[in-house]
């Protein structure tokens, strides 16, 4: 089962987990954090609509957040779907 | 319903806590009446000696009863052992249905919550943080927590709209008829001004000693005319948890530059001239703020009158160089505070009610220049919350917000526009603390917003050409923008907490959260 | 005439520096993809830059990026990640010779051009870490129109020239004048290094004295609160401005008058004369007397 994971913990910062899921699993996306409470729902709405625009499938997402803008959230949601594909490594 | 003057509709009475009186106005209600007080006694020369073997001897002996009020303070702070005691020994006596009524609560009062869930604490009258805070918010009190500042609380006292059967008073030194001091002793404090306008207004005063000296002790934070009992025992606290070392400067370049936009505010004020008068939190922007001004002070031979409220090492360094002629200190945070408090006679201890209170003949805040002030959040209407989360949960006590707020000639909030992506410049706050009234200036790093009120501000303000000027509207949307739109917080109807304004009024409730 | 004395080194891995940096005030801004990032997050820094570049906002700021040197894998990649938003320009690590002016020239034109950008836009600031860069200074400065800028390093070039780094700065003193040589002989931007120690204010306002005087245009800043000490020594002297002011005021009247020659205490002013003054207004803050 494929991983992958990008971002930090410090301010401003998310930790984004990747995981392969079966075919035809969908797109399971959890955020846990500082913003949670307040913007939980649009979070993953916005990781749900990048992964869908790189291609993603069947994944199980889990954000770690810190305080993480949207343009944040979605570089490392962008860098964990790449380090997980080898689309663009380092 | 009611709708006060900062738009919150309210009921005229909540259960738990009473009719209420809506908030109409800083300075709207005038009192009337004569002061409440405590119970007359009489003490003769066939008592010379007031120890008690133990905290249970001493609550059996001042005649604590189920439903009573019981109150302390916070000196002591993370490292008070004296609360937990208290409680522990009254529900090993059966007493329960306690209204407890603290100067605040901390951390390391986590250990009450069997106590609150069992029912021998019902009712908090005073700040709850933490898990006691989260417990509240999600409705595990009977009675809603009803919130205070420094100055309102020894206003509901001496007002009698709290009235306290028995004071328990943690004191770092006490002889045996009752004189009491903060200054010496292995749990030194410093200052114990919190706990003075308990002592006269009780029934019933018991100090709580670790060190226990010879008569007289001298000189004394609260002297024996209104001590009854006093009990020592082996520690009242954690010297660790009392007081922090040394108070440091933040070095995080954001805080530093919100502060420098502070800093600059205050320069270009009328204020800013010898006799200048201060007051800053011991928070890591506040600090920062007291540290550029003391170098522009110096820089410009400008020597302050006093430094007031929360007293660290800052402060008393600025007083050693002649920045400041007085410190006026109702809470000493470290220990070099606690220090001076000892030996300097130019650093003052006072009250909480010589500091705060509204309703007697004069607190120091009504002589204060400037007061730096935080908050979780505040709004377009400059209104501030300094009590609730983002999550919308009852996490901090109001200090001294509202009082040097309503006191200063000029208040400045400082607070970055977001923290994380949690958005701190809003529409409308979610709690009102401190009404926009008397908040002066907003600072960010993202600039300086001066309350429309205040065009003499404004004016000084763009003459001195450094001040970022921008409206709170711009610092809004632009948060807004940053952060994308705010899911509301999920409450029940129910009220959890009641947050009063200085004068008793009622300037806003929390609701239990639906979780 | 834009200000160049201060350009604030960005991490390019942090997203909090990245979004707020801009505020510090400084002239102008290096979002960093090298040093700055580690070996391992070199992708995901290259990703949230570009973003920030895409999204984000940087105020007044000249905005560039540090790339990862031509000697490693990444240089291509970052440049294709953050020049397509029109950024100001790039630096470039390690620059020993005009051929590594030349390979990045090339790149540059080539994502303009897919980017419909103007080509030549991106101008290069090109870090002269070694000994053999500061040697060949003139012939880098003057190897491609895109170059505006050069700047000698430190712990690399003192570490190349077998010698470490001193207080007094004596290891840098020769290679700081021959890059501010080069640059005027070029007719480009001469900036400093950074200063290291970011607690040793009376260390970096002698630095910054010192290499102001040798006729730096600017330094890089590794931390903001160095930017308004850095700006504090580049504030032009009382009599500094007192005389700019006399000497664009006569200019302004000259030109008036139709007359072409400008005279100032007695002494004739020539063009160049009447530049540095109006250079010297605007860094002293008085926008518009320039104007």
């Amino acid at each position: 089962m494929k991983t992958a994971q990008a971002g930090t913990l410090e301010s401003m910062d998310c930790v984004v987990s990747l995981t392969e899921g079966a075919a035809g699993s969908g797109l399971a996306v959890t955020v846990g954090g500082a913003s949670a409470a307040r913007f939980g729902k649009a979070m993953e709405k916005r990781i749900t609509e990048t992964l869908q625009k790189l291609g993603a499938r069947d994944l199980t997402v889990s954000v770690q957040d810190n305080g993480a803008l949207d343009i944040v959230l979605e570089a490392r949601v962008e860098a964990a779907w790449r380090r997980m594909t080898g689309g663009d490594g380092a | 319903m009611a709708r006060n003057s900062v738009g919150r509709d309210l009921p005229e009475q909540i259960p738990g806590y009473g009719p209420v009186r809506p908030f109409s106005g800083h300075k709207a209600r005038i009192p009337e009446g004569n002061r409440a007080g405590g119970k007359l006694k009489a003490t003769f020369n066939d008592r010379t000696d007031k120890t008690v073997k133990d905290i249970k001897e001493a609550i059996k002996a001042s005649g604590l009863r189920s439903g009573m009020t019981v109150s302390f303070h916070h000196h002591l702070r993370n490292g008070d052992y004296v609360v937990n005691q208290v409680i522990d020994a009254c529900a090993e006596m059966g007493i329960r249905d306690l209204t407890l009524f603290p100067t605040a609560l901390f951390g390391v009062h986590k250990a009450l919550i069997p106590h609150i869930k069992s029912g021998v604490i019902s009712r908090i009258m005073g700040s709850v943080n933490g898990p006691i805070g989260q417990l509240a918010s999600e409705g595990g009190m009977e009675s809603p927590v009803v919130l205070r500042s420094h100055g309102g609380r020894p206003r509901a006292v001496v007002a009698g709209d709290v009235k306290i059967d028995v004071a328990f008073i943690a004191s770092p030194s006490a002889d045996r008829y009752g004189n009491l001091s903060g200054r010496i002793g292995r749990s030194a404090c410093g200052s114990m001004g919190y706990a003075v306008t308990d002592a006269e207004y009780a029934d019933c005063v018991i100090a709580v000693t670790d060190n226990l000296v010879p008569f007289p002790l001298t000189p004394v934070s609260i002297n024996q005319t209104k001590v009854d009992f006093v009990v020592a025992v082996d520690s009242i606290g954690d010297p660790a948890g009392i007081v922090s070392g040394t108070t440091q400067v933040t070095r995080d370049p954001m805080r530093l530059l919100i502060a420098h936009h502070a800093a600059a505010l205050i320069e270009s004020s009328p204020y800013f001239k010898d006799g200048i008068s201060f007051q800053t939190g011991a928070g890591g922007i506040s600090l920062a703020v007291a540290a550029f001004v003391r170098e522009v002070m110096k820089a410009r031979g400008i020597k302050g009158s006093f430094g007031l409220g929360g007293i660290t090492s800052f402060f008393v360094d600025m007083l050693k160089e002649g920045l400041f002629e007085h410190l006026m200190d109702v809470q000493s945070f470290d220990l070099v505070a606690v220090k001076s408090i000892a030996e300097n006679p130019n650093h003052v201890e006072i009250s909480a009610d010589w500091y705060a209170n509204p309703w007697n003949s004069g607190a120091v805040v009504n002589m204060l220049d400037t007061v730096v002030l935080g908050a979780t959040e505040v709004d377009r209407n400059f209104n501030a919350n300094v009590n609730t989360e983002a999550d919308g949960a009852l996490l901090h006590g109001i200090g001294g917000h509202q009082d040097t707020a309503s006191g200063a000639k000029l208040t400045i909030i400082t607070t970055p526009l977001l923290r994380g992506r949690i958005p701190c410049v809003v529409d409308d706050v979610y709690t009102v603390t401190t009404p926009g009234e008397v908040v002066d200036a907003i600072v960010t790093e993202f600039g300086v917003a001066i309350n429309p009120l205040r065009q003499d501000l404004i004016d000084a303000a763009k003459d001195a050409g450094d001040v970022p000027l921008v409206t709170i509207d711009e610092l809004a949307e632009r948060a807004h923008k940053m952060s994308g739109p705010m899911e509301p917080v999920a409450t029940k109807d129910r009220i959890i907490g009641v947050v009063e304004w200085r004068d008793g009024t009622v300037i806003d409730v929390v609701r239990q959260l639906d979780k | 005439m834009k200000l160049r004395r201060t350009m604030l080194y960005l991490p390019g891995n942090n997203p909090n520096m990245l979004l707020r940096g801009w505020l510090f005030g400084s002239d102008g801004l290096i979002l960093d993809l090298e040093d700055a990032v580690s070996i391992h997050e070199k992708d995901s820094a290259r990703i949230l830059v570009s973003r920030i570049l895409r999204e984000g906002e940087f105020g007044s700021c000249e905005v560039t990026v540090r790339i990862n040197g031509v000697d490693t894998e990444y240089w291509e990649k970052d440049l294709e990640a953050v020049v397509p938003f029109g950024i100001d320009g790039i630096r470039v690590p390690k620059v020993e010779g005009p051929e590594t002016v030349k390979a990045v020239d090339e790149a540059l034109t080539r994502i303009e051009k897919e980017a419909g950008l103007t080509v030549g836009r991106t101008k290069i600031c090109c870090l002269l870490e070694t000994a053999q860069g500061i040697w060949n200074a003139y012939d880098v400065a003057k190897a491609s129109p895109r170059v505006d800028a050069i700047c000698p390093g430190g712990e690399d070039l003192t570490a190349d020239l077998r010698t470490q780094r001193s207080d007094e700065g004596t290891e840098l003193e020769g290679p700081r004048r021959q890059v501010v040589l080069a640059a005027r002989a070029a007719g480009i931007d001469a900036f400093d290094t950074v200063f290291p120690r970011i607690n040793d204010d009376e260390g970096l306002i002698r630095e910054t004295t010192f290499i102001k005087q040798l006729g730096f245009d600017g330094k890089s800043v590794i931390h903001p609160r160095q930017v308004p000490i850095i700006h504090s020594v580049f504030m032009p002297t009382e009599k500094e401005i007192d005389r700019a002011r006399r000497i664009v005021a006569a200019a302004k009247e000259a030109a008036e008058r139709g007359l072409g020659a400008v005279s100032v205490d007695g002494r004739m002013v020539d063009a160049p004369v009447v530049k540095r003054a109006q250079f010297t207004l605007t860094r002293a803050g008085f926008f518009e007397e320039v104007q």
